[in-house]
């Protein structure tokens, strides 16, 4: 899903946004995103326990007054399910941040040099590649402990060298062009150049990688959460613990692992749905698809 | 620059990478926490013992010696003791490798026909309801974690509403006498990979039924079949190879997560095991494997494009 | 039979009235000092009375008489490409598992923790407890047919103190003279400590200080145990067959053993329900329904000395503080702990460790929760609103999920704790032993050797720091003290200062649960906190 062209054509990434509302699959994408998103935000509040607090048994599916059972240690499912989103969306949005941050700014300097900068760049994006995102992130988390800032490092470091291979082919397309040759004659810095001419004529591929990053971030972040590599304090809720620690009574209690699994498999669905709806809209392809 | 010697500079490249990624391992195995003796030695070690352990180790030897020991060893396919097990680390990995790659194979041969078929004939009714909804079941799929998949398999098929299907792998026998336990974590990963084949083949078989010689076939009255296994198919093979291959590359990542799932003996299961262990020797080896066949993948891969494409293969001087 | 073996246990290990008829059937069991110099040997008396020394957990079960043959498949939990099968350098289950079957000790503790001659027939002291003398057991031999010798013995101890290649025994025997071991005669050896001490015979009786022979080769291992070598392939399976001329008369029952390693809970279950294997040791608590609803297997549930505490350091602030100490274990709800964590299996405990020795001083006041009561204690330390950190990490099963249940008991007394969980490579890294505040876990020993691995400075493992004067000075005492009474005076006494001041909070005992199928019989409850009966195979049988 690598989106090509550009949106100099009319009003940049605002523009590209409301346009891209007009896809029935953006719009579907944004309300299942809300949804999951609701249910982290507010879930806190409205929970009926609290997230660390015990109320029966051991995997007890239908211990008195709960609505989904008990967990491994005996606390309530839905409560800790209402409470564990926040970490699973806060890392995943940090991740992305950091993560295509740091590979727009490799391929805007790599992009836009053509010197040995670009070589050396590239080369390192080379030997960052030849390992898959969570091969990386474990060989990572072996030497740096799983904390939460190291996991989100971790991920942001395996999205990096591959948001910046694709931000830099647009780069190097948009450097190309007539209005930035111009810009160069009148003399304009190099990064005046970057920041004023290349940026904002990248923003669709842009934003489409940054949706695909959103999506990849919270398969990544939840699946080391999954793998207990999360890093965060042991009894806090979320979802992607709740599935490492729910494991073994799966077959009595499905639903501490079932809940957290959905959850993550709309926020991934929606996140994807909408990067799907821009690409579509800044590749000039869009077609409605739901009603 | 003839092709030859255009694959020769690749994989020029890639001895380069893995040289590079070899130090990288290395240095990370160095920063590794804790005391690897203690790791393995537990509440055993006393202090003479953990002496003994860390000689054995060399974990006293300078950086430079070990590294030179190690990617010495690594290059004669000498991967080392495990110090978990003072086993040949190659024993170890021999028999996970080959779990692996039966699974990614079987993954990639079950997914890759589907989404051939699934492509193309999404192509053929385009923008019609079954191109729409394949479109959509794609994107879906392509969005949800495999571990997600997985574990909705697992519940559907194992655990929950239908008890057919085994969850874990009997640890007591080879994978080979148990072919039932290959069934999830091979139709997971199958369903992880394909939908990127299916929207590659449907984008590609509709650039082709677009372009003009396959406009120019059908006036000339050659039938729709012909047009379609004749011309358009065979157009559509490279691109589309170049894509498979990336997803079997994928794979080599993808394992981790669902091998851990199914308690699957693999590379994967084996990789998260030796972080858990602090099992370095085992780990370096282990992740470097990986890297490796990554790499040559995307060789492949690369090689692959070149080789489809026919402006490539001719012109490219570069 | 069964029923009231497991009362007799429920007794020795529990508090109250009801412990006293037992009592002093159980002190039986570690009056090493005055049976063995007042009287004739227990250990002497024992294996002259019964000749199968102590199997009376087993073969004697409620079924019936034992049947010869068969092939039993263990599910073993763990295992790895590390695994052993060395008699001296176990470190997993199943290589502790694979111990049992190949070698034995000179003494081995039983089903009741009571200390049972196994290659020796009689281990006595001198009156000063510096000189030991093993007389070994009549006609016993190895695998291979030879008669264990004096020299196999003092080889045996030899290889496990070895300075340059210590074993996991060697810490245990720090006071034994390596040039000391002496040859008496074809039966009898005699051993010479550098200091007096009452330790000996539990340091002998471990289960990592098997007699091999002089020649002992672990690539061709040949021990004393009721199951010969047949093959071992690492983190896979071992398989054993029936030793025939094995000492004990009749057993082993089974033709063979084989041991399979299972490193996943659910696929050791499963093998069981699924018959590929006979008996599974660990049975995860969440799948106890599981298998109890199962009419075709038997749970096994054995009350052990097993423990895992919370580890404060009593020189480290803020547990520098006794007041805060005593805060902490006002705040843990042992009741909660063991209902959440071991679902209901486990035993109460009072912030004391061996509660199966003999001298265990049961008089002290259970300790309760007591909110009301930490937070004046925390006050008048001024420690309000205390924060620490709890430094956890899954070394065995139940230490995070303990953290994390105190860690919301402790929000009740306005304690903040904040748990650092880490991987096992780190909780046993540089900072082991120096944590502040972290957990560990341990198994069933008597008190005086309990003490000498963990609560005394010179202890290998003492993660509390607790070097109290006046309790080192009680238990140095009480190690060679020769009065099996003053003995346990001192020892009462220690164990009173640990229950007032000391750094741990424990908080129960875990239950031991396993399970078997119906096919097989044989295998009781045992306290002495190893699965299985003690990996008892040899009085297995199949129905």
């Amino acid at each position: 899903m690598s989106a090509a062209a550009d949106t100099t054509a009319s009003g940049g990434a605002q523009g590209l946004l409301r346009r891209s509302l007009a896809v029935g699959r953006t719009r579907a994408g944004l309300v299942i995103t809300s949804l999951v998103v609701l249910v982290a935000v507010v879930g806190p509040f409205v929970a009926p326990q609290s997230e660390t607090g015990f109320v029966g048994a051991p995997f007890s599916p239908d211990a008195p007054g709960t609505l989904f059972g008990t967990d491994t240690l005996g606390r309530d499912v839905w409560s800790r399910f209402l409470h564990g989103g926040g970490s699973v969306l806060g890392m995943s949005v940090l991740c992305t941040v950091a993560g295509v941050g740091a590979g727009l700014l490799v391929a805007l300097v790599a992009g836009y040099s053509r010197t040995w900068v670009d070589e050396l760049l590239m080369r390192t994006t080379d030997v960052l590649l030849a390992f898959p995102a969570i091969v990386l992130a474990l060989l990572f988390l072996a030497v740096f402990e799983p904390q939460p800032w190291t996991v989100v490092a971790t991920v942001a470091a395996g999205h990096a060298p591959r948001v910046a291979r694709v931000m830099r082919a647009a780069v190097l397309d948009v450097a190309g062009r007539d209005y930035v040759r111009s810009a160069e004659s009148m003399g304009l810095r190099r990064w005046s150049v970057r920041l004023g001419d290349l940026l904002p004529n990248v923003t669709g591929p842009l934003m489409v990688e940054t949706g695909l990053r959103l999506t990849y971030s919270v398969a990544l972040v939840a699946g080391l959460g999954f793998l207990g590599l999360s890093g965060l304090q042991a009894d806090q809720a979320d979802w992607g613990l709740m599935i490492n620690e729910n494991r073994l009574g799966f077959t009595v209690q499905p639903w501490a692992v079932l809940l957290p699994v959905i959850a993550i498999g709309l926020l991934t669905v929606g996140t994807n749905l909408i990067a799907d709806g821009i690409a579509r809209t800044s590749a000039g392809t869009d077609r409605e698809v739901l009603g | 620059m003839s092709l030859g010697r255009l694959v020769a500079r690749r994989l020029a490249v890639g001895a380069l990478i893995l040289f590079v990624v070899s130090l990288l391992v290395f240095g990370a195995s160095l920063l590794l926490p804790g005391d690897a003796a203690r790791a393995v030695l537990g509440r055993t070690a006393s202090p003479d013992r953990l002496a003994a352990v860390r000689a054995q180790m060399h974990l006293d030897d300078p950086p430079l010696q070990r590294y030179l020991s190690w990617a010495g060893d690594l290059v004669t396919g000498d991967l080392g003791d495990s110090v978990v097990s003072q086993t040949p680390v190659v024993e170890l990995i021999a028999q996970r490798s080959v779990n692996s790659l039966l699974l990614m194979v079987l993954a990639a041969l079950i997914a890759t026909p589907v989404a051939l078929a699934l492509g193309t004939w999404s192509a053929l009714r385009r923008d019609r309801l079954p191109d729409h909804l394949t479109s959509l079941g794609t994107l879906v799929l392509a969005s949800l974690p495999e571990f997600v998949v997985g574990i909705a398999l697992l519940f559907v098929f194992s655990t929950g509403l239908l008890r057919v299907l085994p969850a874990v792998v009997d640890q007591t026998q080879g994978v080979l006498v148990q072919p039932e336990v290959l069934v999830l974590p091979v139709l997971t990963l199958a369903l992880a990979v394909s939908p990127y084949i299916t929207r590659m083949m449907r984008a590609t078989m509709l650039e082709i039924l677009d372009s003009d010689f396959v406009h120019q076939a059908r006036l000339n009255g050659v039938p729709e079949r012909k047009v379609l296994w004749r011309h358009a198919v065979p157009n559509a093979i490279g691109p589309v190879a170049q894509v498979v291959a990336l997803q079997l590359a994928w794979l080599a990542g993808g394992i981790v997560l669902v091998e851990f799932l199914f308690d699957y003996p693999g590379i994967g299961e084996g990789v998260v095991d030796a972080v858990d262990a602090r099992d370095i020797p085992t780990l370096q080896a282990l992740v470097m494997l990986v890297a490796a066949f990554y790499v040559v993948v995307n060789l492949l891969a690369d090689v692959v494009g070149v080789l489809t494409n026919p402006r490539l293969r001719t012109g490219g001087a570069s | 039979m069964h029923e009231s073996e497991r009362r007799a246990i429920a007794a020795a290990l529990a508090g109250g009235g009801r412990r006293n008829l037992s009592r002093r059937e159980v002190l039986r069991g570690f009056a090493i000092g005055t049976g063995a110099l007042a009287a004739p040997s227990w250990l002497a008396a024992c294996s002259a009375a019964d000749p199968v020394g102590g199997s009376q957990s087993g073969e004697d079960g409620a079924s019936g008489e034992p049947k010869r043959g068969g092939s039993l498949r263990m599910g073993a939990a763990g295992g790895g490409s590390g695994d052993t099968i060395d008699a001296h350098k176990p470190v997993d289950r199943p290589d502790i598992n694979r111990v049992h079957q190949l070698y034995e000790p000179l003494l081995i503790r039983d089903a009741k923790f009571e200390l049972t001659p196994v290659v020796a027939e009689s281990v006595e002291p001198n009156k000063d407890l510096t000189v030991w003398t093993a007389r070994l057991r009549d006609g016993i031999t190895f695998h291979d047919g030879r008669p264990v010798r004096p020299e196999d013995v003092i080889a045996s101890f030899l290889r496990i103190t070895d300075p340059k290649d210590p074993k996991v025994g060697a810490q245990l025997l720090s006071f034994l003279d390596r040039k000391g071991m002496k040859k008496l005669d074809d039966r009898t050896v005699e051993f010479t400590l550098t200091r007096p001490s009452a330790l000996f015979l539990d340091a002998i009786s471990e289960y990592f200080q098997g007699i091999v022979p002089e020649d002992y080769d672990p690539k061709k291992p040949v021990g004393t145990g009721p199951f010969a070598f047949e093959s071992f392939d690492p983190g896979q399976r071992s398989v054993f067959s029936r030793y025939a001329d094995y000492w004990r008369e009749g057993e082993p029952f089974l033709d063979e053993l084989v041991i399979i390693d299972f490193t996943d809970d659910a696929a050791r279950v499963n093998a069981l329900i699924s018959g590929q294997v006979e008996a599974i040791e660990s049975l995860p608590f969440g799948q106890i329904s599981v298998v109890e609803n199962d009419s075709k297997l038997t749970v096994l549930e054995s009350e052990s000395g097993n423990w895992n505490p919370f580890t404060m350091r009593v020189d480290a602030k803020p547990f520098s503080d006794v007041r805060v100490r005593q805060a902490m274990r006002l705040i843990a709800d042992r009741q909660e702990l063991i209902d959440q964590v071991l679902v209901g299996h486990g035993k109460l405990a009072n912030d004391l460790y061996s509660p199966g020795d003999p001298c265990f001083n049961d008089s002290l006041p259970q300790r309760e929760r007591d909110v009301e009561q930490a937070k004046s204690l925390l006050k008048s330390a001024g420690q309000e609103g205390l924060q620490v950190e709890l430094t956890t990490s899954p070394v065995s099963q139940g230490i995070v999920e303990a953290a994390q249940v105190l860690v919301e008991q402790a929000r009740a007394a306005d304690v903040d704790i904040r748990l650092n969980k880490v991987d096992t490579g780190t909780f046993y890294g540089d900072n082991y032993l120096s944590w502040p505040f972290a957990q560990d876990f341990w198994g069933t020993r008597s008190f005086l050797a309990q003490a000498a691995q963990g609560s005394l400075p010179s202890s290998p493992f003492n993660e509390t720091h607790w070097s109290d004067e006046e309790f080192v000075s009680l238990v140095k005492s009480a190690e060679v003290e020769v009065d099996e009474e003053k003995r346990c005076e001192l020892i009462q006494d220690a164990q009173a200062i640990e229950h007032e001041s000391g750094g741990h909070i424990i908080w129960g005992f875990v239950n031991l649960v396993d399970a078997y199928s119906n096919k097989i019989s044989g295998l009781e409850p045992n306290v002495a906190g190893h699965p299985l009966d003690r990996y008892g195979f040899r009085h297995a049988w199949f129905v």
